[in-house]
């Protein structure tokens, strides 16, 4: 493995984070994680898919999960959502343990979820699967209304089916919904997947609003997106991490990632 | 040879004339509604029970018999001889609201103890337990029923006696004659369909249970206690299930039996399949279109041919039929077979 | 099926290409390796009818005569049996739920029922008259297996476009359908709710080689032929006959079933249950796979209905066409196992002692008697409430009321034993009983 040889500071390292991370010249924010996964492993049926992931995430942070299809991107972010609960191995937000937990229950400390297809609700209007999302705690109608000031596109489409919605639009209601409840953390999942270059802007340029109120995750196969948006990356191969580092310090087509990235 | 061929088709030309006549019409139009009525109670828990959780419930049938047999109970403690029409009617909106919260309350807690635990199994096992609920529960009915000295396998002739007189009368609306019972019961499914779509789009529980229906995946993602919908749909589907029941005991082509849980399981089942997984629109889209074709063919069957049968397989005909064109059912959403 | 328990036996663990894969074994070392247990299988039940008679005699008949199931009962055990393993050759093995399996069944029951009665004799060219009330019965039991199979395949090739509970609920329609229908259908006699029995025989139905004559017995309670062996001195009632021959039929039947499992058709139908896609991907025509299991299953399943009315002498709509036919032989198999083949067997068997055991006395003994027999009368008059005594509120909960327990065992198995009893043992000794099973009880007496 390619090492850059400088020294890392030690700022977010975890005692015992024994995996097979090379020291990249990444510049880890200091004090606490918000969120810290540790050595997890994760399956399907009997399919091994995680196979000691570490990562963590700093309060203000975009973090980038990049790596080919298949690895184990969305198995690590379903994993901290409780949806594919880790075997092994362990999921802090804010200092508490997430594995053990229900789905519901990791959502409300605050954990939003933008996934891969988007999943919005097709039968429902856009304003119905922006309520979906609000606390029962809150107004259903103030929430609504702080959505929509952020998204306007969607305000104007309040009543329309979600199903109706393009791929950019049905984007956006994703990353909304994500948002609302005023989740802290955002676990974003191929927010680019199939979308046209410049709704792929649009879609970005939403993601950097998001970004100044909330910790974002990134799954992303586009590289030039993923590098752009984020300060930090992870590369993923094989249910592992396999390299991390500052996201200006490397280019889209640099040696060091191409060759965990090319089909 | 020309006689011979002529007199079938003149027969059928008659019968064909005699259908078309308005007053007939009119008379089959209603018989179908008030069906469509019956089946969309029927099935209305079901539906929503399948649509949300994939859950075949086939206990559906057992908790409608259950409810027969409670309202029954109730408007035979509450109606005497002379007792006239209107205090009947209020027995049975006192029984009706009986037999919802007990079914109801049966619902939840089997859905707590012995739904849940099979969550993550496939759907075989869901069929597999609530057909043992059936058993359960049909067996159950009959050791009270013959304790007490009913017969479980004919009609409750009680239950029936307690209908006020003007259910039981033919009326004349509009120059047309109809059964007072058939249009007690259009209203009743009227009510039913208001009722349910009023709780699905104007309650926060009725969205929760429209989205999860999509995908409950992404509902517990945004926060919701998907297990705890679950549970409550669950017994509001069988809450419904067990008022339609109260419904039926008045009706004497139903009637409260210990069959009458498999009488009305099956079309049930070819309602909630033929209208489309997961949509409540669907159900009443195929209760009526169920309800009418079942009427129409009563009527020719009556009328025409002679096969007394052909009625009780209407509704699995068009079941066969539909999965055949079209899979998914009139308003389906979901893969074919994605469950 | 990501992270759920299939409860099906060790395939679960395999990819595709593994259950596809041939272990070279040829198929009689299959038969020879299988032997052992099956041999000790038959010989059991073979040996059943003789213990129980002994059982039956001795000291503690009372207590037998309630425990076990009367010799009648297993007949009806072994061609239910039958009936149930198709239902799990196809909804086991292929994982499509066959809840329409009455279809074959009432259908192989009823044909049997019409040829011996006279309503089917046609006459064709070269053949001359066919299908007369003197049609060997060995020959109508085939005929009801083919019209099974051709039932199956027409059902078949409409149903399984679908699959899930969708293939589940068109089959039920199909077999629902067929119910209405034969319910109605004067053609079948003159009152077609009530059934149909055989009329005009003074002999019951002859399994054997039916042109040779001491290769032949008559099966039925009333119209069997009892059996006298090594010169008198072992004496088969009529019943305990047809035990025997009916058994014999389905054992045949069995063998061949386990022989198209084992085969490389077999696997390829468990490569269906464990992954269709999969399998279409690498190349098989599933469609075809499935229709040919379902033929198979069909088969059958006429043949057991062909049995049972051989036995019985009558079917009525109720207990060959009704949806719940299937549901018991679905009860059958969720005790056995599921996808054990002969496990359904062993269900039905467990199911019908329980029966027996809860039901009135006159019928093979019960609880009830054998408590009135030996516990004092003292006990059984003790009111529990109301004036309910211990007596009645047995009576009221348990005799006649089988199904209620074996509507809570249901539930509970499927709950907590969700591979039923066969399928658990095979679990826990780590493959067939045949495979694991002798090694494990070596390992146990050890």
């Amino acid at each position: 493995m390619t090492d850059g040889g400088s020294t890392v500071p030690d700022g977010g390292s975890e005692s015992g984070n024994e995996s097979a991370t090379p020291s990249g010249e990444s510049a880890v924010p200091d004090g606490e994680p918000l969120l810290s996964v540790d050595g997890v492993h994760s399956y399907y049926g009997d399919s091994h898919i995680l196979e000691g992931v570490d990562l963590e995430v700093h309060e203000g942070e975009v973090v980038a999960l990049i790596g080919r299809n298949g690895v184990g991107k969305t198995t690590t972010l379903r994993s901290i959502l409780q949806l594919t609960p880790p075997r092994e191995g362990s999921v802090t937000f804010r200092g508490e343990e997430l594995v053990g937990l229900d789905t519901h229950e990791v959502a409300q400390r605050g954990v939003g979820w933008v996934p891969e297809e988007r999943r919005i609700f097709a039968q429902l209007s856009v304003a119905e699967n922006v309520r979906a999302a609000v606390p029962e705690s809150e107004d259903v109608d103030a929430g609504l209304e702080r959505a929509f000031d952020r998204f306007p596109d969607l305000r104007e489409r309040r009543a329309a089916d979600a199903g109706d919605l393009s791929g950019g639009q049905q984007q956006m209601l994703a990353v909304a919904r994500g948002l609302v409840g005023g989740n802290d953390l955002l676990l974003v999942d191929e927010p680019s997947e199939g979308l046209a270059p410049m709704i792929v802007d649009a879609v970005a340029e939403a993601l950097a609003d998001a970004a100044r109120e909330a910790t974002i995750l990134l799954v992303e196969q586009n590289l030039p997106l993923a590098l752009d948006l984020a300060d930090r990356f992870y590369v993923v191969d094989h249910g592992t991490v396999v390299d991390t580092g500052d996201a200006d310090a490397v280019d889209a087509d640099s040696e060091r990632l191409r060759r965990y990235l090319s089909a | 040879m020309s006689t011979l061929a002529t007199l079938p088709t003149l027969l059928f030309l008659d019968t064909l004339f005699e259908f078309l006549r308005p007053s007939t019409l009119a008379g089959v139009a209603v018989e179908g509604l008030s069906l469509a009525a019956l089946y969309v109670m029927i099935t209305a828990g079901l539906s929503l029970i399948f649509g949300l959780m994939g859950v075949l419930n086939f206990a559906h049938g057992a908790v409608t018999m259950l409810g027969a047999y409670l309202g029954g109970l109730v408007t035979v403690l509450l109606v005497g001889g002379a007792t006239g029409d209107p205090v009947r009617f209020l027995a049975f909106f006192v029984a009706t609201l009986v037999a919802f919260g007990a079914l109801a309350a049966l619902g939840g807690g089997m859905e707590i103890a012995l739904v849940r635990p099979i969550y993550d199994r496939p759907p075989l096992y869901q069929i597999l337990l609530t057909f043992g609920v059936t058993l359960i529960l049909e067996e159950l009915a009959r050791i009270v029923l013959l304790f007490y000295g009913i017969q479980p396998i004919s009609d409750w002739q009680d239950a029936l006696a307690t209908r006020p007189a003007v259910l039981g009368e033919g009326l004349g609306v509009a120059g047309v004659a109809v059964d007072g019972l058939e249009l007690f019961q259009i209203l009743f499914g009227i009510l039913t369909v208001v009722g349910v779509w009023a709780f699905l789009t104007r309650t926060r529980y009725g969205l929760y249970v429209r989205a999860g229906s999509e995908d409950d995946e992404m509902l517990a993602a945004l926060g919701v206690d998907v297990r705890q919908v679950f549970t409550v749909v669950f017994a509001l589907g069988t809450g419904v299930a067990g008022a339609a029941g109260v419904l039926l005991a008045w009706d004497p082509s139903w009637a409260a039996s210990v069959p009458l849980a498999a009488e009305t399981l099956l079309p049930a089942f070819v309602v909630v399949i033929v209208g489309g997984l997961g949509t409540f629109r669907g159900t009443v889209a195929a209760a009526l279109l169920v309800g009418v074709t079942d009427a129409i063919m009563k009527w020719w069957f009556q009328n025409y041919v002679e096969f007394t049968g052909l009625p009780e397989i209407t509704v699995f005909l068009v079941l066969v039929i539909m999965l055949i064109v079209r899979p998914q059912g009139l308003y389906g959403v979901s893969e074919v077979g994605g469950h | 099926m990501s992270g759920a328990d299939t409860g099906q036996p060790s395939d679960r663990t395999q990819t595709t290409e593994e259950i596809l894969a041939d272990d070279g074994t040829p198929w009689y070392s299959q038969y020879l390796r299988d032997h052992r247990v099956h041999v000790l299988t038959v010989l059991l039940l073979a040996a059943y009818p003789p213990v129980y008679a002994a059982l039956a005699g001795s000291p503690v008949s009372g207590e037998a005569i309630a425990l076990l199931p009367e010799v009648q009962t297993m007949v009806a055990v072994l061609y239910f049996g039958l009936f149930a393993m198709s239902f799990d050759f196809i909804s086991g093995y292929t994982g499509y739920l066959s809840f329409g399996h009455a279809a074959f069944y009432g259908t192989g029951a009823y044909l049997t029922v019409l040829i011996a009665n006279g309503k089917l004799v046609t006459t064709l060219p070269v053949v001359g008259t066919v299908l007369t009330p003197q049609t060997p019965f060995m020959l109508s039991l085939v005929l009801a297996g083919l019209a099974g199979a051709v039932l199956a395949l027409l059902i078949g090739s409409v149903s399984f476009r679908l699959s899930g509970v969708y293939f589940a609920m068109i089959t039920l329609g199909f077999s629902q359908v067929l119910y209405v229908f034969v319910r109605n259908w004067d053609f079948v006699s003159d009152a077609p709710r009530d059934g149909v029995a055989v009329t005009g025989r003074t002999t019951g139905f002859e399994i054997g080689v039916p042109a040779v004559d001491g290769l032949n017995v008559a099966v039925g309670v009333l119209l069997g032929d009892s059996v006298s062996l090594f010169g008198g001195a072992v004496e088969l009632s009529a019943t305990e006959v047809s035990f025997y021959a009916i058994g014999a039929v389905v054992l045949v039947s069995y063998l061949a079933m386990q022989r198209v499992v084992h085969s490389p058709f077999g696997r390829v139908m468990i490569a269906i249950r464990e992954n269709e896609e999969r399998a279409r991907a690498i190349g098989y025509d599933t469609y075809r796979y499935k229709l040919g299991a379902f033929a198979i299953s069909g088969f059958f399943a006429g043949v057991a209905g062909s049995l049972f009315a051989a036995f019985r002498q009558s079917v009525t709509p109720e207990n060959g066409f009704y949806f719940l036919v299937a549901g018991d032989a679905l009860l059958a198999s969720i005790i056995g196992g599921f996808g054990t083949l002969v496990g359904p067997l062993y269900g039905r068997l467990f199911e019908e002692s329980v029966q027996e055991f809860l039901s009135k006395s006159g019928s093979g003994g019960g609880l009830l008697p054998w408590l009135e027999a030996n516990v004092p009368s003292s006990v059984l008059q003790a009111e529990l409430f109301n004036g309910l005594t211990v007596a009645e509120a047995i009576d009221t909960f348990l005799n006649g009321h089988a199904e209620l327990y074996v509507g809570v065992m249901f539930v509970l198995f499927v709950l907590y034993v969700p591979n039923g009893l066969l399928g658990t043992v095979r679990d826990r000794a780590g493959g067939t009983l045949a495979k694991a099973g002798i090694p494990a009880l070596r390992r146990w007496f050890r």
